[in-house]
């Protein structure tokens, strides 16, 4: 609704209840970036000043102790470099295998197109958390994989490996769904003139109709990266030593000891939220709006 | 070009991709069905149980416990985040300065991760030198054990997962917003419709499709809820936060009892089914 002169038209009218609806928003936007500014402020307290009753609001000596001592943690490096492996990987892998996948979808005749399509919209359906467990066996027991035998038995599979970790995200029924709808909605004609040269189907794909899907790729690569940097619950599954673990795992056994430091916690979890927000704001234009088009991702 | 080779170039395009679907979501969803009938672990040989597993789960205390505060949560999120979700889109998708920026403060919990969320929550809930109970003490009120006390643990779990997710909700219903055509507006305002009528009688039904889409979305991912649990209470206190899938990986991962859990899942996966099956067939029908 755009700011109407006529009475009657918008939804809060008079001054008073204008002045009303924005303090209500002012609060709820206090409300909800609370806890941020509670982590910062926490994240430059001395250890001492965390036990200070009561509380202060903000830190009286701020330092940079802790983000320090986070940096120099055993493991924040290999943890760094394993979630860049982990959400690198599975970004990669679901460029190539979506767009790939959903291209055919889209441009190629074959039969059983449409009873595969259905199969994959039909898996969009498949709730991945209750999956956990024979997720995990299966990955246990690849074949020549960690020691296993031809059968998948008698060693590791891929458990604590780095292609343990990204295959069961490296295709997502999201992704080709994503991918096809995008190639659907080009012409033709862009393909013709190269098909009527001769040129392959793998050609067409790479030459023409790739360089032309950036928009989709970009939201593809946003949120797959998004989803394994923020992902917990496999890495806590699949990774058993500390050095396979990942950002997101280091910090949940940062504070599941008895005597947690809350301020290096706060700092840990500061750099960890950091990037998400920075490429959020750097790309905004094109997370809200196709966020909105393409709905939660779980 | 042959239609041959091009079929055959397009099923190596799939295959790829789609041997990932079948390894990692078809044949997993097919394995817990079998699963959930025998008594598989790693500590001696596996055989058929038949039912037993159900048999068990239908008179395990602790399960029932677990089906219940799944429903408390899943209820008790959902409703609250839609709610918050489309105050917040009507309210930023009016022009006023600072819109930008309000806008993506409501997201920002959307953004963090789920451990950082629970983490920095961990801290706001700590009983001695957290933040909430400080204000609690300054403002002269008792404090509380947020985390601790099994009456309103699962409810302080709530709070996070609400305060998470609205900012989703947000940007889903400011789509749908957005879709709604100006001239609708126009013509109620002629009609010298008030800005409550409006709200209830235009945007309200006008939005009807994405708040079924979203009630699902939520029902569906709440039913799921993990990650925060095993986070911040473990379940605890006395099972008062233990949820299905909470239940499920301890069974498994704790006790080895893959059988068992396996059932667990399937009674899970198709509750989730039948709820996603209602969906599409409710907004198939709302779109004709």
């Amino acid at each position: 609704m755009a700011t109407i002169k006529h009475t009657g038209g918008a939804l809060f009218q008079s001054g008073a209840e204008r002045f009303l609806a924005a303090a209500l928003l002012l609060f709820a936007a206090a409300v909800t970036i609370a806890p941020y500014l509670w982590m910062l402020s926490a994240s430059f307290k001395t250890g001492q000043e965390m036990y200070v009753f009561p509380p202060t609001w903000l830190p009286t000596a701020p330092n940079l102790g802790n983000y320090i001592e986070v940096l120099q943690l055993p493991y924040a490096g290999q943890q760094l470099v394993n979630s860049l492996i982990y959400a690198g990987g599975t970004t990669l892998a679901n460029l190539i295998l979506c767009s790939l996948a959903g291209y055919a979808f889209a441009r190629l005749e074959f039969r059983g197109r449409n009873a595969l399509f259905a199969l994959v919209l039909a898996l969009l359906m498949v709730p991945t958390q209750s999956q956990i467990i024979p997720v995990f066996l299966i990955v246990k027991h690849i074949p020549f994989a960690g020691g296993n035998d031809w059968l998948g038995n008698g060693g590791t599979g891929l458990l604590n490996t780095y292609a343990g970790l990204i295959l069961p995200n490296a295709a997502t029924p999201f992704g080709i769904f994503l991918m096809r709808q995008f190639f659907i909605r080009v012409p033709p004609e862009y393909e013709e003139s190269a098909r009527l040269d001769g040129a392959g189907s793998f050609a067409i794909f790479r030459k023409i109709l790739l360089p032309l899907s950036r928009p989709a790729l970009t939201v593809l690569a946003i949120l797959s990266f998004q989803q394994a940097w923020n992902d917990f619950v496999w890495p806590l599954i699949l990774t058993s030593t500390r050095d396979m673990g990942t950002l997101q795992t280091g910090l949940q056994l940062l504070h599941s000891g008895p005597d947690t430091r809350w301020n290096v916690v706060m700092a840990a979890a500061a750099l960890i939220t950091a990037p998400m927000i920075i490429v959020f704001l750097s790309a905004q234009r094109h997370f809200i709006q196709n966020f909105a088009s393409t709905g939660l991702k779980g | 070009m042959q239609r041959g080779s091009t079929a055959t170039s397009a099923y190596l395009f799939i295959a790829p991709a789609l041997f990932i679907l079948v390894l990692t979501l078809l044949l997993p969803a097919v394995l817990t069905i079998g699963m959930s009938f025998t008594n598989v672990t790693f500590l001696r040989p596996t055989r058929l149980v038949g039912l037993q597993n159900y048999i068990t789960l239908f008179n395990d205390y602790r399960f029932h416990q677990a089906v219940w505060n799944t429903i408390v949560y899943t209820v008790g999120v959902t409703i609250p985040t839609m709610f918050l979700g489309l105050l917040a889109a009507v309210a930023v998708n009016r022009r006023f300065t600072g819109r930008v920026a309000v806008r993506t403060i409501f997201y920002l919990p959307a953004l963090t991760s789920l451990i950082a969320c629970a983490t920095v929550w961990l801290y706001l809930y700590e009983p001695h030198a957290g933040p909430l109970n400080g204000l609690l003490s300054t403002l002269g009120l008792p404090r509380q054990l947020w985390l601790q006390n099994p009456n309103i643990a699962l409810g302080a779990l709530m709070v996070v997962s609400i305060w998470r997710d609205f900012g989703t909700a947000m940007v889903i219903y400011l789509a749908g917003l957005q879709d709604i055509p100006e001239y609708v507006y126009e013509a109620a305002r002629i009609d010298d419709a008030g800005s409550l009528t409006i709200f209830f009688r235009i945007t309200i039904p006008l939005l009807s499709s994405v708040t079924f889409y979203l009630l699902i979305i939520l029902i569906v991912q709440s039913f799921q809820v993990f990650g925060l649990i095993y986070a911040m209470t473990g379940g605890g206190p006395l099972n008062a936060t233990s949820t299905i899938v909470f239940q499920m990986y301890q069974t498994a991962f704790g006790f080895t009892r893959f059988g068992y859990a396996s059932a667990m899942s399937t009674v899970l996966f198709f509750t989730i089914l039948l709820f996603s099956l209602i969906g599409a067939w409710v907004a198939r029908k709302l779109r004709v």
